[in-house]
Order: structure tokens, then sequence, then C-alpha cells
């Protein structure tokens, strides 16, 4: 253990300790060796981890550094070069010494999925990402104070189901800047929006520009599609799944199929068509025509 | 179609060589989700935090009710894809949202806006700012582009009837004049109203466009405010060249006597035309001598 490792879990176990006991009694004497015990402000100790996996699009590079800049208590981390187990994640946040995550992982170059994370006792839920516009964008017109803490407005169907509920108290945890954070800022000038329409979750960013309340979007927006949550920190049994979800490798499975029948669909068609056509109209009698009489004008057109 | 059959019944018919293709169909087994509703709760509370809402900071709030007429339009599943109602919706909920907190927030103390003089680094740098600024100027410029072109089109349109309506009341007018001056004429009238009306425009014009040129004049040779008040301190002591000769300002300012003056010497002077005498005033015929005088004055010219 290092000088720096025993300092820190001094501090952690000094701070646990305040935490129990919140009004501290000073003592009227107090001998000049021992420092007074200080209150602190900064309670809701939570430290986010935000990186991904190598092989992310720019733009969701991009929603990803909007992420940092907009979250004081977040940290960055080189891009992770595992392709398949995410345990690794754990041990890395717990290195950088943070208990929450934002994971984003890359997959075929196309699609984006971002996992939330309670970092060792879990949970944690994968989500597909979809309709992202970043904080770059021109039509975003807001802004607001780097690290100033944001309100976070909720649905009210986040109250209805357990799965839900759950995916609340994460982007709360997650989101949510600590009162009092050292980086942040003392004033409440925008709110992050969940919304949940289509069974997906929709994200959008409010700053709040005057008394009554009138907003302009800042930016980043997106689109989460829950796909699993599980009990455990990046992986563990699984909790729900929910069933609206089809992958995107399913949903371009379907497209191609569509296109590719296509052309099938309009040969068979043709070829019922032809079957199914009668080779006469109607039934006409032969013995019709043996009175029809030709007359010179007929002659004469033929 | 309907009945699904088990896998024996199958067995047994095929056994039988009664199925044949297309009377069947594979069904694919119902996936059953997981949904541990009793298990989430449990770990909901062994993680939920139990701290003051000003830690938190979160809102739960009910979205706008929509009304009657919109939902008629469009259910929900539509709306999703209905960019801009669903992003207007969004918009009311947070705002309902904000108002809701702000008078909380008032209460605990914490500002939603910065003072001016509270300086720190925003979201977004500055010189994006700027970038969204041209943008939305530039696009309120090409919007006035485009609707005074409709306008311009329209006016087209209607050009037509609208020259012909001017010029039905440019007759119209005539008439009326034409009718007012022959009833002058006849005695009955003893004034004339357009007349009037004409002379009283042409005098205000004449004032009001003296004035604005004088001013213009004015303060385009006017010196920046530093340097007027430094020359009422401490005296102007640059050029005199041009401070003898007469200005626009300084012959009206003329006492009678001067402009007398001014108006011989302009006499000396006789390539220039004499300054234009008002109107109102009738001009004197100069007297036997003087007339004389010039006779033989422009004679010489003649001959030179």
């Amino acid at each position: 253990m290092g000088k720096r490792k025993i300092a820190r879990a001094k501090k952690s176990e000094s701070l646990e300790e305040e935490k129990t006991e919140n009004v501290v009694v000073l003592p009227s004497v107090i001998s000049s060796d021992e420092p007074p015990a200080k209150r602190t402000k900064w309670i809701n100790k939570q430290r986010v981890l935000v990186f991904s996996t190598r092989g992310i699009l720019a733009q969701a590079r991009h929603l990803m550094n909007d992420m940092k800049r907009l979250m004081p208590h977040s940290k960055r981390e080189p891009k992770m070069d595992h392709k398949d187990d995410f345990r690794v994640v754990n041990e890395i946040c717990e290195t950088r010494n943070c208990n929450k995550c934002i994971f984003f992982e890359a997959r075929k170059k196309k699609d984006l999925y971002m996992w939330l994370s309670n970092i060792n006792e879990g949970p944690s839920a994968k989500f597909l990402v979809e309709n992202v516009h970043t904080m770059c964008e021109l039509k975003l017109t807001g802004n607001c104070l780097k690290g100033s803490r944001p309100l976070l407005s909720f649905d009210e169907k986040f109250d209805k189901e357990p799965h839900w509920k759950i995916l609340k108290e994460l982007f709360i945890q997650i989101f949510g800047t600590p009162n009092h954070h050292p980086k942040s800022q003392p004033f409440i000038d925008h709110v992050f929006f969940f919304s949940i329409l289509d069974n997906r979750i929709w994200f959008r960013n409010y700053s709040i520009t005057d008394e009554l309340a009138s907003l302009t979007e800042i930016g980043p927006r997106f689109v989460l599609n829950p796909v699993r949550i599980f009990e455990g920190s990046l992986g563990g049994p699984t909790l729900y799944v929910n069933p609206h979800y089809q992958s995107p490798n399913e949903y371009r499975k379907l497209l191609r199929k569509k296109y590719a029948t296509k052309y099938m669909g309009r040969v068979s068609a043709k070829i019922g068509h032809e079957e199914r056509k009668l080779k006469e109209s109607y039934k006409l009698d032969q013995t019709n025509d043996v009175f029809v009489t030709v007359g010179p004008g007929d002659v004469e057109e033929s | 179609m309907e009945s699904i059959d088990s896998d024996e019944e199958l067995q047994q018919a095929f056994a039988k060589d009664v199925l044949k293709p297309g009377l069947n169909l594979e069904v694919a087994p119902k996936k059953e989700f997981i949904n541990r509703k009793n298990d989430m709760k449990a770990v909901l509370e062994k993680f939920k935090q139990n701290l003051d809402w000003i830690e938190r900071l979160d809102l739960t709030t009910k979205p706008p009710a929509p009304e009657e007429e919109e939902e008629k339009a469009s259910p929900e599943d539509k709306s999703v894809h209905d960019d801009f109602r669903r992003e207007l919706a969004f918009y009311k909920q947070v705002q309902a949202s904000v108002l809701q907190v702000l008078p909380k927030l008032n209460r605990l103390g914490i500002q939603t806006r910065r003072p001016d003089d509270y300086f720190a680094e925003m979201a977004k740098s500055d010189r994006h700012m700027k970038r969204i600024r041209e943008k939305l100027i530039a696009k309120e410029i090409s919007m006035e582009k485009s609707e005074k072109a409709k306008k311009l089109r329209q006016a087209r349109k209607f050009g037509k009837q609208v020259q012909v309506e001017v010029l039905k009341k440019r007759a119209q007018e005539k008439k009326k004049m034409l009718e007012e001056v022959k009833k002058y004429r006849k005695g009955q009238k003893d004034k004339l109203d357009f007349m009037v009306d004409l002379e009283d425009e042409e005098k205000k014009n004449k004032t009001r466009r003296h004035q604005t040129k004088a001013t213009q004049k004015k303060e385009q040779f006017m010196p920046n405010k530093k340097r007027q008040h430094k020359n009422e301190r401490f005296g102007f002591g640059g050029q005199k060249k041009r401070s003898k000769s007469n200005t626009a300002e300084s012959f009206d300012k003329m006492t009678p006597v001067e402009s007398m003056m001014m108006k011989q010497s302009s006499r000396r002077h006789p390539g220039k035309k004499p300054a234009a005498v008002k109107k109102g005033k009738k001009q004197q015929r100069p007297g036997k001598n003087r007339r004389l005088q010039n006779k033989f004055r422009n004679k010489n010219k003649r001959r030179i």
C-alpha cells in the first residue's frame, strides 16, 4: 500500500465518521495540536466515470464529451480495448475512485449502447442510444454555466413500473450534480428532462432563461431504448428485459429482407395472375354469328 | 391455422401421410421476457439514497393535457413521430415543472440567474455562441427577404388593378379642382382650398429641409466629445483659415446692413448669380442712373 492510498483510506474513514454524526458539537476547549473537526457541506459524493470502447463514431464521441462537460462530478478515461468482458470496467472504475459509470459501447461502427451502472453493488442498465444530437449543433441555441447543477425533471410514468423506478433512481444518482461539489457553481440554470414515449426514454436539456420559466434548449438530445436491467454492475442476473426492444441487427435484417423479397413478390404475383386468368371472358353461343348479315357499308370499311 | 398441434399429433399425421405443404405453419415459440418485479423493488430499496431534496433536485410532472381536437387528429403513438408537436409537449412539461419548483428554490435561497458581474466559464464557448448568433441573424434576414419577395409578387399580381384605381383617383381630383376653380371665378368662393393647403405644405417642407440639412452638416464637422470639452476648456488653437469667410449659417444670421453689403460686393463679381430673391418681395426697379450704368457695362462687355 502506497502512502497516498493510506492517506485516502484515512480520509474516507474520517468522512464516514462525519456522515454518521451529522451535528458536531465542538468542545469548548481544544488543544492546539488537534485540528478542529470540519463540517463538510459536500455530502453526496458521487463520482462518475465517463468513457467508451474503441471504435465509437465521431458523433458518439461528441456526445460523450458533452456529458463530461455538463457533469462536473465526472471523470474521464482513455477508450477501452476489451471487447467482450465488461467486468474490467468495474476494476477501472475502482482504480479511478468512481462509484458510478456511464460507459459507451460501440458495435459495428454503427450502433451505440450506453451502460449506466452503480459500481460493485449494482444495479446496471443497458440502453440502445438512438437519435443523437450533440451540443455542437447550431439549432440548439441555449447556454448555461459550466458545472452548474441541473434540475432533473421526470415524466409521471417513471413512478408507475418498478423497472422505470430503478432507472429513475439511476438517472438521479448519475446525472445529478452533488450539492456543494467543488467544481460546481452555486446557481441552478438548466434542467435535464427525462420523458417516456413509445417505450423509450427521451433526454432533453433546457436552460432556464428567466423567472417566467421560458426555456431554450442547450443539448444534447438523445433517445435511450432500454435493453436490459441487471442486478449486478455491468452483468449478473437479469432483472428486466424490454419486450419492445428490437436489436438494430434484427431491424436491418428485416429491412434487407423486405427489399430482397420485393422482386420475388412481383414475379410470383405475375405468375399467379397468369394462372388465374380465364381463357374466355364469358361463354358465347357459337350460333350467334349465323344470322349476322354483311351490308355494303361493312365491306367498304374493311 | 387457429389450433396449435402438438408434436405427437403432427407425427401421427405425418405417418398417415395427411400432411401436405401449405396446410401447416411453423409457429415460433412464445418468448417469455424476464420481469422480476419483487426483486426489482428490493434492489431499489437497497441502493436508494436517503438524502434531502436539495442534494437530489428531482421533480416529477404530468405531461400536459392534450387538447381534444389535437388528440382526435393524432393519437399519442403518432405524435411521437411528429417532431414539432412532441418537442412542444416536452417544452410545456418542463416549463410546468420549473414553474412548480422555482418558489421552492427561492425559499432555499438558490438563484437561477447569476448576477451580471459573475463571470465563469460557460458550457458553450463564446466562439460557438457567436456562430449561433450569426446563424440566427442570417436566418432572420433570409426570412425577411423571402417575405419581401412574396409581397412584391403579390403586388405585381394586383399591380394593374392598382394602377387603374390610381388613374381614376387622379381624374377625380382634377375634376374636383376644376369645379372649385369655376366656383372661385364666379365669386361663389373667396378662397381656394387646395391652394391654401399647398402653400402650407410648402412652407413646412422648406423649414424642415433647411433644419435637417443644417443639423446634418453640423454633426458632420463636429469633433468628438472629448475634443469638444478640451476646446471649451483650453480654447481651440487650430485652423483660422476659413474663419472670416461666410458660411450658410452666418449668412442667415446677418444683420440687414451686412446683407446689403454682401449684395453690393456680389455686384463686383458679375459672373456670379445673385442670391435667390425671396418670392414674397417685389423686385424693385433700379434708379435711372444705375440702369444707365448697367447698360454701359453690358455694352463694354460685348466689345471685349
